[in-house]
């Protein structure tokens, strides 16, 4: 019927509207729809990390996934190219920068955050400090299995007039590979020659002594548990979980907790990345005022990144802001702001980023 | 014997003597594919694995599995104490899960009240089905403390004058994971050895009875000997679980790799979860291929010990065959 079929045809002309306005939104929007930018790697800078996927979100329109399975993951995934950029706190060996070189296509390690690792430790008792002191000599000693009381000579020597109950101590550390590791060890080596000969660095070496347990929160958990347990594990995780840890002694003599404070006076002892981006700061040497404040079991950490990636230009903005802006996010989880000759050092990086 | 032809056959529908050839067609083409499937996803599988394991094969060689001691900064890798954790660990579950799942099992389907058998059973299935990263997790922040504080030491104190229970320090070692294994395995025996009593004939087990046998010889004489290649099996099934338990013994073995010792309160580590742990997180190609000899190694153990389960179990079956 004529009535029926003008209402069907206006119907359909409303509809065949409707239907092209829709798609057109839908295009526009999606023009305006933010990037994503995946990453996978340690759990060490994971806290901030996270605290830069809201603002990212927000000012850079990029939506930032990120994945804390490990420096050694993040390595794997991206040499796999699996994911855009990864993270890991360990500097990459020669090996594994070749391992990164996918179709010709090389990677950029870019230093972009700055914090340190804390020894926890549980001992009860009375009249104990907050924190214990403790050189390196003796932590080496420790995890050598050389040192297995709380009391020992060489702890009561250091913690003067400390009543240190005759606990025995027991070891913790990494079971999995880690970058926390790495810096610890690093640390060991840095300052026990056996360490050094008979251990090494890295992300997973063979411990001669204790219980391994997987992850930080898996050392926490031990440490806690344990009366006379010692560890290891990035600072911000020993605020957060209200653990002790101790004051190490620097090569100044002086005894010193994680603090920003802290950690920023070892990052001056390297502001000159080498070739590869990494930098060590690690046990800083004893120079007059140089470092007389500073932690000795700091590091940065590294994003690694493909030279040549489809998403150069979002890559190079999240960069260049997380550098930048994104180090305030930091203070309070204990991440230091990285000095500007570091920053200017990763921009250069930055720009040999391309399509 | 006569067949009705199907062309011919009026009590069929038209056509549908094509249509039945086209269905058991299609029937034996899609069941014999997922067959072949499988076969070719293990040869897959047990390839790569090879594959993958070539060069610590070329580097180590067999000294691979006797020789002690995981060293990835000097890449000097050995399969040792994680063979003895595995065996230990396995083992130790074993002996501690199999009188305890038969024990369920009785009173599940011999003694319980009626009431009870059915929620009873529900729930200790549900043990079952408790993932292992679940189980892991209440192992390393309640179990090991638990065991660490009360355990170990009481054991240590009572029967430290044999080696097995040394001196207790650590809340993960290996006795923490052979009682996460434990409970792990133990609903798996309990349920297959539940059906298996159920199945006992009435009248062997009222002929029992009727000569003036008790429960306990009824259950000793009758039941066990009866469904002997069942739990045996039963028991070859929760091995090869605990064998393969990856994650739950990761958190809380301690993962120590350099030595053998009889102490059951030291760490200790076993091949499934050095994999699960470093997998994720090998630093050079070496340490990758180590960890597929390692995997190389479970594998070949696995099969191994599936081997001899059928073995085991065809020769219970065999022998208790010719009895009744």
């Amino acid at each position: 019927m004529p009535a029926n079929g003008k209402l069907v045809r206006i119907t359909l002309a409303f509809a065949a509207v409707a239907a092209v306005a829709v798609t057109a939104t839908g295009v526009a929007s999606a023009r305006q729809a933010n990037t994503s930018i995946s990453g996978a790697g340690s759990t060490f800078v994971a806290p901030l990390v996270s605290a830069w996927i809201n603002p990212v979100a927000n000012q850079l329109h990029i939506n930032m996934s990120y994945n804390a399975i490990g420096s050694g993951g993040g390595i794997a995934a991206i040499q796999g190219r699996t994911v855009d950029f990864g993270a890991s706190d360990a500097p990459l060996t020669p090996s594994q920068f070749a391992g990164c070189v996918v179709g010709g296509v090389h990677c950029l390690q870019i230093p972009w955050a700055l914090a340190g690792t804390a020894v926890i430790y549980h001992l009860n008792g009375s009249g104990l400090p907050v924190h214990l002191k403790l050189t390196g000599a003796v932590l080496a000693g420790i995890y050598l299995g050389k040192i297995t009381y709380w009391d020992n000579k060489a702890i009561k020597a250091i913690n003067k007039g400390v009543k240190i109950p005759h606990t025995p101590i027991v070891v913790v550390h990494r079971s999995d590979g880690s970058g926390t590791t790495y810096n610890f060890t690093d640390y060991l080596s840095h300052v026990s020659a056996t360490w050094k000969s008979r251990v090494g660095t890295g992300t997973a070496v063979s411990w001669p002594t204790g219980e391994g347990e997987a992850h930080s929160s898996g050392v926490a958990a031990a440490v806690v548990s344990t009366n006379g347990a010692i560890g290891y594990a990035d600072v911000d995780y020993a605020l957060v979980n209200h653990l002790h840890y101790a004051a190490m002694q620097n090569r100044s003599g002086k005894y010193v907790v994680p603090t920003l404070a802290t950690i920023k006076a070892a990052s001056n002892l390297d502001t000159k990345p080498k070739v590869d981006g990494s930098l060590s700061i690690v046990d800083p040497p004893n120079e007059g005022n140089n470092y007389v404040n500073a932690y000795p079991i700091s590091t940065y950490t590294y994003i690694i990144v493909p030279q040549k990636t489809a998403k150069a230009a979002a890559l190079k903005k999240l960069i260049g802001w997380a550098i930048t802006k994104g180090q305030a996010y930091g203070k309070s989880i204990l991440f230091v702001p990285i000095v500007p000759k570091i920053v200017t050092f990763d921009q250069g990086q930055l720009a040999k980023i391309s399509n | 014997m006569s067949t009705l032809d199907p062309t011919t056959d009026p009590t069929r529908r038209p056509f549908s003597g094509r249509r039945v050839r086209l269905g058991d067609l299609i029937l034996q083409a899609v069941a014999g594919a997922a067959a072949v499937g499988a076969i070719v996803l293990l040869g897959l599988i047990g390839y790569k694995v090879v594959q993958g394991a070539k060069l610590s094969l070329s580097t180590f060689g067999l000294g691979f599995i006797s020789h002690v001691g995981w060293d990835p900064v000097h890449l000097r890798y050995a399969a040792g104490s994680l063979l003895f954790g595995t065996a230990v660990t396995s083992l130790g579950a074993l002996v501690l899960a199999t009188p305890l799942a038969l024990a369920i099992a009785l009173f599940l389907s011999e003694l319980a009240p009626a009431g009870i058998r059915g929620p009873a059973t529900a729930l200790i299935e549900t043990l079952a089905a408790i993932p292992s990263v679940v189980i892991g997790l209440w192992g390393i922040f309640v179990l090991g403390p638990l065991l660490q504080g009360h355990v170990d030491p009481a054991l240590h104190s009572v029967l430290g004058f044999i080696p097995l229970f040394g001196p207790a320090q650590y809340a993960s070692n290996i006795f923490t994971a052979i009682v996460v294994l434990t409970i792990m395995i133990l609903p798996i025996i309990a349920s297959i050895s539940r059906e298996l009593f159920l199945g006992v004939p009435a009248e062997l087990k009222e002929a029992a009875l009727g000569l003036g046998a008790t429960r306990w010889e009824m259950v000793r004489g009758v039941i066990l000997p009866y469904t002997r290649s069942g739990v045996a099996a039963a028991m070859i099934l929760g091995l090869g679980r605990a064998l393969g338990e990856a994650i739950a013994v990761a958190q809380v073995i301690g993962a120590f790799d350099n030595g053998f010792g009889w102490n059951i309160f030291n760490t200790g580590d076993t091949i499934a979860a050095k994999i699960a742990v470093q997998f994720l997180n090998v630093g050079s190609p070496s340490e990758l291929s180590a960890l597929f000899y390692l995997a190389l190694i479970l594998l070949v153990f696995s099969l191994v010990v599936n081997f001899a389960a059928q073995l085991i179990v065809r020769r219970l079956a065999h022998r208790q065959g010719l009895a009744t």
